[in-house]
């Protein structure tokens, strides 16, 4: 059972470019014109959901970003987190996002809006709020003894 | 969908997220006041604390957390009610973790971790926090207790 310690921000901080691009992929999705490009951009964010889910935060580009410019700025965590829980709230991501871009090819691309809009949803409350919506269902599942 | 119009459902999802957000940060954190006399047994609890077992409540207060494997607040919170214990004179912090005591959890209807009971000196339960505790809210605790 893998008990890696990471530095909490570091999620958050991914959370935060996360919420600026669905925020633009949502506007993007919502005229008929650019619903291609919202597409594409969904598929990114997607892939990039993937990589944290499957490699884990600090292996994401984003927990190198953070490594290499952000945190060396800030002062020494009071805490660390154990890594599981956000990395399943990577999963939860991805398959929000996921969901978003198999409504796009294979029910209606005007569906994908509702994914990203759910997807932005959670990133926003995790990288203003702190309160990260994946963790929870991971905490819940665990109570549950659905997951292990 | 004209830019103005896409604009306004895009700061609609930003409004309610953040209604959203503002609700749990309001509600998270708060004692709750429990009125049924529900008293803590200490032999049952089986709480360590530095090594020994815990024998005794505080002298005025006892603030026993209920932490839970892989709970993100949980160290946050127990370095706030140690540093909180440290200065208060007759204030006990018990931490007991409950992943393989899922009698605790039934009987003190833990549904979240971490869950602070804050028992007066006979270990009678005055109010219940349910994450982490904001610091207001263990001020005026401890103002129950003229401390």
């Amino acid at each position: 059972m893998s008990n890696k310690q990471i530095d909490p921000r570091g999620p958050r901080f991914g959370a935060a470019i996360t919420t600026v691009l669905l925020a633009i992929n949502v506007y993007l999705a919502l005229d008929t014109k650019t619903l291609p490009n919202a597409f594409w951009l969904l598929t990114v964010i997607t892939a990039l959901f993937a990589i944290g889910a499957f490699f884990g935060n600090s292996r994401h580009p984003y927990g190198w970003i953070f490594k290499t410019f952000v945190r060396p700025r800030l002062a020494a965590p009071k805490e660390l987190e154990d890594a599981a829980a956000p990395q399943f709230a990577q999963l939860i991501g991805l398959l929000v996002a996921g969901t978003g871009v198999a409504l796009y090819l294979v029910v209606s691309p005007g569906a994908l809006v509702f994914a990203a809009g759910a997807a932005f949803f959670a990133a926003f409350l995790n990288a203003v709020f702190n309160y990260c919506l994946g963790c929870q269902i991971y905490f819940g599942l665990k109570r549950l003894r659905v997951i292990r | 969908m004209p830019a103005d119009n896409r604009l306004l459902v895009l700061l609609a999802i930003f409004a309610v997220a953040t209604l959203v957000g503002l609700l749990w940060k309001a509600t998270t954190g708060r004692a709750k006041r429990i009125k049924d006399g529900q008293t803590v047994d200490l032999q049952e609890l089986g709480a360590v604390k530095n090594g020994q077992a815990v024998s005794k409540f505080g002298s005025k207060v006892t603030f026993l957390q209920f932490s839970g494997e892989f709970c993100s607040q949980c160290p946050p919170t127990a370095r706030v009610l140690a540093e909180l214990e440290a200065k208060t004179p007759g204030a006990l912090h018990i931490e007991v973790d409950i992943t393989n005591r899922l009698d605790l959890a039934r009987k003190f209807n833990i549904l979240q971790t971490p869950t602070t009971l804050v028992l007066d000196k006979r270990g009678v339960i005055l109010s219940r926090i349910a994450g982490s505790p904001k610091t207001t809210t263990l001020e005026s605790e401890l103002g129950t207790f003229a401390i």
